[in-house]
């Protein structure tokens, strides 16, 4: 089955969706990286989807710490840690960068949708590609700051002959 | 290796810890004792976590990671730059952090512990005993921009839309709005002159204090919507009220009811004392402000809708009628917006 159907047609997948691999790679991943966890899904095969596609809600799974009891005015929670869930390509981003479950939500979904488009799309995702231009502008920026300074060199060197020669 | 250990234990524990362990006073300890370099962050959000867990107090893992990391400066453990954790801490930032934890050990809020805390992405100053923002209010402001956003644009776009906001305990809703709608204006009502004060100080804080009015009022007094009247008109009406029913108040966490303004969450039989009041203020003159506003979005409790609901079908005279019911994050019917119809 393609990856192309991964997004397309998620029920169906789900269903014979295989298992993470990799648990592993994903405790490594808390500790190295600490403001989110991804559990990815290995798929063989190409990857064709929409550039960046736009998370579908009804494909998410969400869960915070909901704090036990009425909730509202009669509870006053601190904890507002986010789990999202992609479940067509099982990609999971626990989020609790900030105060607000609110925001940690919103957070959560762009982390994710970014997350999803690099599966999707891999050398093509958008993320791949500010990086790849970042890069490049960085590397724009290294060589004019060079000739810069060579022409400044030169300049001084020209100054220190004229003033020499007098 | 073993000594050292057992210092630092009674070192660190809070008054009155189970076993007996006696509990030093922390300025007798020498600031220059080699004891200081030996701890990191995640040795004492460990510690305090233990602590906190034996003491029965709720969310100990969040709260001594919330204390550790407003100590070394950030706003949550996830903020702090990593290599902040495993570095050795000063005996200033120790004795910080144990004073701050022996208030979590009395059972205050995290919130009045840091005497800040965010909402919609705007740090307010916390002071008990205001009422401290809960989370599922900041949906009721993206709630309200959502109908913002939706409302035409008249042409030659005025300055709007004009706000009420009734209970403005900190400020939290107020200014969260006026930051988000840069011309509307707000007019902020409470009748605790702690939470008049606070907001004025969160509005100057944020520097909005010139699109806010902050009126100490209390809707549930006879005639007092006329000093609104000034004003003009307010095109939507904005509140978080008492909602709690009263026979729930006894229920509440240590956490409210030693430390926040229990008027503030107490909304009477059914928790309509306050509700009613808005929707229904006790001005007997026809041209009093209700003629103008045409919204109201309130918070209350998940059992209001049906009761908000009958209760409205009872006062026809109000013609006011529910539109429509949002849940929070958890499910639970949480959120009313209720409009005018008629004339």
């Amino acid at each position: 089955m393609g990856a192309s159907a991964l997004l397309r047609f998620p029920t169906s997948l789900t269903r014979t969706c295989t298992v993470p691999r990799g648990l592993r790679r994903w405790e490594t991943l808390t500790f190295l990286d600490r403001e989110t966890t991804v559990i990815q899904v290995q798929m063989a095969g190409k990857k064709s989807c929409p550039s960046l596609p736009a998370l579908d809600e009804s494909e998410l799974e969400e869960q915070f710490v909901k704090g036990h009891g009425p909730g509202g005015q009669a509870t006053n929670k601190t904890s507002n840690c986010v789990v999202l869930k992609h479940i067509p390509s099982g990609i999971v981003v626990k989020c609790h960068q900030t105060r607000s479950v609110d925001q940690n939500r919103k957070l959560a979904r762009k982390i994710l949708q970014e997350k999803v488009d690099v599966f999707c799309n891999g050398e093509n995702s958008l993320v791949f590609k500010e990086k790849r231009e970042a890069e490049k502008k960085k590397q724009e920026r290294k060589k004019r700051a060079k000739e810069t300074l060579e022409k400044k060199k030169f300049l001084k060197e020209q100054w220190e002959l004229s003033k020499s020669a007098h | 290796m073993k000594s050292w250990g057992r210092m630092l234990w009674a070192l660190l524990s809070g008054p009155g810890r189970k076993g007996g362990i006696q509990s030093w006073a922390f300025s007798s300890w020498p600031p220059h004792s080699p004891l200081a370099g030996l701890v990191s962050a995640t040795q004492l959000v460990s510690h305090w976590t233990t602590v906190f867990e034996e003491r029965g107090i709720p969310e100990a893992r969040e709260s001594s990671e919330y204390i550790v990391a407003h100590v070394l400066g950030a706003k949550t453990g996830m903020s702090l730059r990593p290599a902040l954790w495993t570095q050795p801490l000063t005996p200033q930032q120790l004795q910080c952090i144990q004073e701050l934890s022996s208030l979590r050990l009395q059972r205050m809020p995290v919130q009045y512990i840091l005497g800040e805390w965010d909402f919609q992405g705007l740090n307010l100053k916390m002071v008990p005993p205001v009422f401290i923002p809960r989370p599922e209010t900041e949906e009721l402001i993206d709630w309200v921009l959502e109908e913002e956003a939706q409302r035409p644009c008249t042409a030659g776009a005025q300055d709007g839309p004009v706000i009420l906001e009734v209970g403005c305990g900190s400020g939290a809703i107020a200014l969260s709005l006026l930051s988000r709608l840069p011309r509307s204006q707000v007019i902020a009502v409470d009748k605790e002159d702690a939470a008049i004060c606070l907001t004025q100080e969160n509005a100057q804080r944020l520097q909005l204090q010139d699109r806010i009015r902050i009126v100490p009022l209390d809707v549930t007094l006879e005639k007092s919507w006329t000093h609104l009247l000034p004003w003009g008109p307010m095109d939507l009406v904005i509140s978080n009220p008492p909602y709690v029913f009263h026979q729930d108040m006894e229920q509440l966490a240590p956490e409210i009811c030693r430390y926040e303004d229990l008027a503030a969450l107490d909304g009477g039989k059914e928790g309509m004392d306050v509700i009613t009041h808005i929707l229904a203020p006790s001005t007997p003159a026809p041209e009093g402000l209700w003629v103008w506003v045409k919204s109201v979005f309130l918070e209350v409790d998940p059992r209001h809708p049906e009761l908000v609901s009958s209760w409205l079908r009872s006062r026809p005279d109000l013609h006011l009628y529910l539109v429509a019911v949002r849940k929070d994050f958890c499910g639970r019917p949480r959120f009313l917006h209720i409009r005018r119809s008629g004339p």
